[in-house]
């Protein structure tokens, strides 16, 4: 019997519910065997990496066969026309999330062995992770919204616990406050509209909830759509909520900070996609695609502003991560085939390479004590690895090409250009322009932590920092070379990952149909049209045989022999050039660095520094104003 | 042929780094105006740079004063080999009328080899570009000789 | 063989047509033809049109100094990268009609938007590479060097979404991205020159020249006067000519992008011409290529000697934040002119 029950384990159609189940098992042993570090860094690899294992199995049935999974809990099916049981279900949309999830919290969790070896506590730190962990996977698998809102709050605790978790640094309580209650507002706002839905479906199971709600909307269901979308905006931490992300980041340990927005953000990001195209059917109205997508346009921008204008590394990297996912929001709402693919793919590298510049920024946290960029610089020469593997997380964030963040903007600048096209307004076109934009002024941004955390001058303060250890490399090699792939690859990512995630949203009966048997008639394959020619292979090639060329002739023409020996008069030969000078302390550091672009802009900067007052009072307030905004809108144009 | 090119090259493309070490100014302005549509050294290929590290000749003015001498010399030092240095007026040769002063250094000849001396207070721009073309060819027999 | 032969082509791509060895004689013919121009300008005789062959080879010749503060791997490769770059986007810019298989299925390998994008990797080679010396002029132009390259983003973008718009109009899209096409439709139709409400964005564009390539006046990140040269001031010998080769192969890069946008239809002249000569078979495409190269890159002079070298006589060198003003104002406008005129359909 035995045997049977374990082949019947083996089914594909349990590895959602495993993959959960994993993670609060490993957070539960934890707690009761954690004392021993070994134990505890096994447990903890186990969960991460079995899960991880179990959704790529599922990569084969869902993306590629294009399954979808339902799977009722206790075998609680539907009866009487009710679906009560507690789902699961997972499409390829689901899945896709649940990669990036599984992915950024296994990388993350080996971050985690080495770099929090020297904390106390690191049990608790290990419970809260998997926590963590666990809610997101259960939001992005959950088939029934109240599932999702229990979820959210889990993850939402274990999120201001672990951004409190070194309360010893300065502001972490703080941050952890502000989250909270800006947080709890969020969550309410997830509780009031399930309740709404609830009491006018008289059911939570999404997929009935869509056959139910879409089409008939009245006022208590537009309402319960205003007051979802922004719970999960919140969690997204879209405008007008970014300052938390700023606080949550600046004040958590890294791997924690590659949690919060490789995968608190993407949460939020699922949420707002499973409610406007498959609960409420809302995307083909052009109110509520301009509504997403000029809230993902103002993401983007102020936030990569608000980037410009910090001095410290995380807090900086922190804004720049919700302005890549203003970025993903703007693609998503555009209600286009293309759009969702490029927005999702976009998520997905989102993940990996702020995963990684959060990774590198805490390798420079755990070696120097501090993220401030006025106290660091040249650190390229101390810490040779961690700067490359910077620079390809900073270079595929800003778009250079070949790495993958150019790869998902281009094809979101290509999906905006063509929607504005299609529908012949001007509006979409000066959304590309915004991304375009956007993605220089981050490239700027990233200019300047190259230059005052890496190279530069290295104070006194810094010269103890050595490498990192092999463990963190690791991790951070681990992205980066995703990283890399998916920007060379980009034909093979979208049509394994990403298109299949995207066709779902426009194919919604399939979701029901699967959950719920009710036949309804499915519409046929999505058409994903790019207008624009980009192949990245060619190109690295062509590059390779001309930086090789270059690199023969330059070698052969004595490029660098001709260098003298630098042990003949190191004085003032090799110093630097101070105008004749002797060599002195001089640093430019990141609040120099721009003056002309900041000058210009000396306005706008001053507004937003006294908007961004830093007191939770008004940031709740700014959320209850959202609120109130999203409301009045929705009622108006629904 | 690469090396032929580049010896042919090197008396053509002659970068100029002006050091004022305690100069009236008559001669940083004389050394400009060579510059000018009038006498437009430039037809010889010379340009003034900002960093000693893009130059080939040193043109001194001035008659290097104690507070000056270190960094005329640490500027010289960072000039990469094959480098020329021009004096230009009488004051890094002998001092000039600030010979014998408390404050005065120079000559610049007791510190470092100089290539060329360019007299005159000062000196006309005709005997400037006279001197400076020396040095090209000073500057180019040198690149041969760092061959060997 | 088949891989053989395309690595072949490959490589000829690359070191001779219109790869190393074309970019190297036409960029630095271009740097030198500016100079000669902005000397008769200003009445001087000028260097010689080859100074700036005579400037690299001396470089080459130079002993090179790496300061000890600099990171030295960074140091020496980041010329050799930004190098590379450019020369490997010079082979997506077409020349007319001249045919280059680089693969895949279609005639490119990257669309205009990718390109403005690669553009920016020649930018960030020189900022990582002046950055790696640790010296606070680095630091200062390398701010002024970001600066400008935001400046010049927008106009360029508005400018190349309003071709896009223009010469897709009649595609299935709506939206042509493809340099190839692009000049394709100009052999076709006339140049986009000659189109009344792209001459704004034409006019935007040659502005954005000079500021991308980092020519006076807007040399700001290079200013040898007040940064000493800027990210250049630690650069000696074999490393700096890099750069300064880079520099040149980058108004080449930029001019011809120019010439491929605006002056496309010229290409179809130079067959009707060859057509009139009563040339056919071989030799007449023989004839076009060479034609069509030698018509490019007289172009590319004039518009270097109208958007590089004028410029340059007639103007003193702006402050930072006025260049970022002047692009993001006057610039700008004038290619958003030309964005909303193409949209409603002039």
């Amino acid at each position: 019997m035995s045997h049977i029950n374990l082949i019947h384990l083996l089914n594909p159609q349990h590895f959602p519910i495993f993959t959960i189940m994993l993670y609060f098992l490993g957070a539960f042993l934890i707690v009761l065997f954690g004392k021993n570090r070994i134990l505890r860094n096994c447990i903890a690899f186990i969960a991460t990496g079995l899960s991880l294992t179990l959704l790529i199995l599922l990569v084969k049935p869902i993306m590629i066969n294009g399954g979808v999974i339902a799977y009722w809990m206790g075998n609680r099916v539907p009866a009487g026309g009710y679906a009560i049981g507690i789902a699961l279900e997972v499409d390829a949309l689901g899945l896709f999330f649940g990669l990036l999830v599984a992915t950024a919290v296994f990388v993350s969790c080996l971050y985690s062995f080495s770099y929090m070896s020297e904390d106390d506590n690191e049990p608790q730190y290990y419970t809260l992770f998997l926590m963590l962990a666990g809610g997101v996977m259960g939001l992005v698998f959950s088939g029934d919204l109240f599932n999702m809102f229990i979820m959210v709050e889990i993850l939402t605790f274990a999120a201001v616990a672990l951004t409190a978790f070194r309360n010893r640094v300065t502001g972490a309580l703080e941050a952890a406050f502000k989250y909270l209650v800006v947080g709890c507002i969020g969550s309410t706002c997830i509780l009031a509209g399930t309740i709404l839905l609830y009491h006018q479906a008289h059911t939570l199971n999404l997929a009935q909830l869509g056959t139910i709600i879409a089409g008939n909307l009245d006022k208590n269901t537009i309402i319960a759509f205003a007051l979802l979308f922004i719970g999960f905006c919140t969690k997204a931490f879209i405008v007008p909520f970014h300052p938390l992300a700023a606080d949550a980041h600046g004040a958590a340990p890294a791997p924690v900070s590659v949690l919060i927005s490789g995968v608190l953000t993407k949460s939020g990001i699922y949420g707002i996609i499973r409610l406007a195209y498959f609960l409420f059917q809302l995307m083909n109205l052009g109110a509520v695609q301009f509504w997403l997508v000029f809230l993902g346009s103002v993401s983007m921008f102020v936030c990569v502003t608000m980037a410009l204008a910090q001095h410290d590394f995380k807090r900086l990297l922190a804004f720049h991560s919700i302005s890549q996912i203003g970025y993903v929001l703007a693609a998503v709402g555009l209600s286009t085939a293309l759009g969702a693919s490029a927005g999702l793919y976009h998520a997905m590298n989102h993940t990996l390479f702020k995963g990684l510049l959060f990774l590198t920024a805490g390798a420079v946290l755990h070696e120097t004590g501090t993220t401030d960029l006025g106290k660091l610089g040249g650190l390229s020469k101390k810490m040779p690895w961690t700067t490359v593997l910077f620079l390809i997380g900073a270079a595929s964030i800003s778009g250079i090409p070949p790495f993958n963040g150019f790869a998902s903007k281009w094809l979101i600048y290509q999906a905006t250009y063509e929607k504005a096209v299609e529908t012949g307004n001007i509006g979409f076109a000066f959304v590309t322009i915004v991304a375009l934009v956007t993605s220089t002024l981050t490239l700027a941004s990233f200019v300047k932590v190259t230059q005052s955390v890496f190279f530069g001058q290295l104070p006194k303060e810094c010269e103890k920092a050595k490498e990192v250890s092999f463990g963190m490399r690791f991790a951070m090699s681990i992205l980066a070379l995703l990283c890399i792939l998916t920007g060379l690859l980009p034909n093979l990512v979208q049509k394994y990952l990403t298109q299949p995630a995207a066709a779902t949203l426009f194919n919604v009966n399939k979701y029901i149909n699967a959950m719920l048997g009710t036949g309804l008639p499915e519409s046929g394959a999505a058409e994903f049209k790019p207008i624009g020619v980009w192949n990245p292979v060619n190109w690295l090639m062509l590059l390779m045989i001309a930086l090789l060329a270059i690199c023969i002739v330059a070698i052969a023409s004595k490029y660098d022999a001709v260098r003298e020996n630098k042990t003949e008069k190191v004085a003032a030969k090799y110093s630097l050039f101070y105008g004749g000078e002797e060599t002195e302390f001089s640093q430019v550091g990141g609040g120099d660095l721009f003056w002309g672009f900041k000058h210009n802009w000396r306005h706008y900067f001053s507004f937003m520094h006294d908007l961004h007052s830093g007191i939770v009072n008004d940031y709740s307030l700014w959320a209850v104003v959202a609120l109130a905004l999203a409301m009045v809108y929705a009622l108006i144009v629904l | 042929m690469f090396k032929k090119l580049i010896a042919e090259s090197t008396g053509k493309s002659p970068w100029l780094f002006h050091i004022n070490a305690g100069s009236c100014n008559g001669c940083d302005i004389e050394l400009v105006s060579v510059l000018t549509p009038r006498y437009d050294a430039e037809r010889l290929g010379f340009k003034l740079t900002g960093s000693p590290r893009h130059a080939d000749i040193v043109v001194v003015t001035g008659p290097v004063t104690e507070q000056s001498l270190n960094r005329v010399l640490r500027s010289i030092e960072q000039v990469p080999d094959p480098k020329c240095i021009v004096t230009m007026g009488s004051c890094p040769q002998s001092g000039n009328v600030f010979r014998g002063s408390y404050s005065v250094a120079g000559p610049l000849s007791k510190y470092v080899h100089v290539d060329v001396d360019v007299a005159g207070c000062t000196p006309k721009p005709e005997a400037v570009i006279d001197g400076l073309y020396l040095a090209t060819q000073i500057l180019a027999q040198k690149r041969k000789e760092m061959k060997k | 063989m088949d891989a053989v032969l395309n690595a072949l082509r490959y490589l000829g791509y690359v070191l001779i047509f219109p790869g190393f060895l074309f970019c190297f004689m036409t960029g630095l013919l271009l740097a030198g033809i500016d100079r000669k121009l902005v000397a008769r300008m200003q009445k001087r005789v000028g260097p010689p049109i080859l100074q700036p062959f005579y400037d690299f080879f001396k470089l080459c010749g130079k002993k090179t100094i790496v300061p000890a503060a600099a990171n030295k791997t960074v140091f020496l490769l980041a010329p050799l990268l930004g190098l590379a770059a450019l020369v490997v986007l010079q082979l997506f810019i077409p020349v007319f009609r001249i045919q280059l298989h680089l693969g895949g299925a279609s005639r490119d390998v990257a669309d205009v938007i990718v390109i403005l994008y690669l553009l920016l990797i020649p930018a960030v080679s020189i900022i990582l590479g002046g950055a790696s010396t640790g010296s606070p002029y680095a630091g200062v132009g390398l701010s002024r060097e970001m600066v400008t390259v935001l400046a010049c983003e927008l106009p360029l973008v508005l400018v190349l979404l309003g071709v896009g718009r223009y010469v897709g109009r009649d595609t299935a899209g709506g939206i042509c991205f493809s340099l190839n096409q692009i000049v394709d439709y100009q052999m076709e139709s006339g140049s986009l020159i000659t189109k009344a409400s792209l001459i704004p964005a034409a006019i935007a564009f040659l502005l954005v020249i000079p500021g991308e390539t980092g020519n006076h006046p807007f040399d700001a990140a290079e200013a040898e006067t007040e940064i000493c040269e800027g990210m250049l001031a630690e650069y000696s010998g074999a490393p700096l000519g890099v750069f300064k080769l880079s520099h040149a192969i980058k108004m080449l890069t930029m001019t011809s992008l120019f010439v491929m946008l605006f002056f496309g239809g010229v290409g179809a002249g130079v067959e009707h011409l060859v057509a009139l000569m009563g040339l056919t078979g071989g030799a007449a495409a023989a004839v076009v290529t060479i034609l069509d190269i030698l018509v490019m890159v007289l172009l590319c002079i004039v518009v270097t000697a109208v958007g590089i070298s004028l410029v340059h006589a007639v103007t003193a060198r702006l402050k930072i934040e006025q260049i970022f003003k002047y692009y993001w104002t006057v610039v700008s406008a004038l290619a958003l002119l030309s964005l909303v005129l193409v949209w409603y359909g002039l």
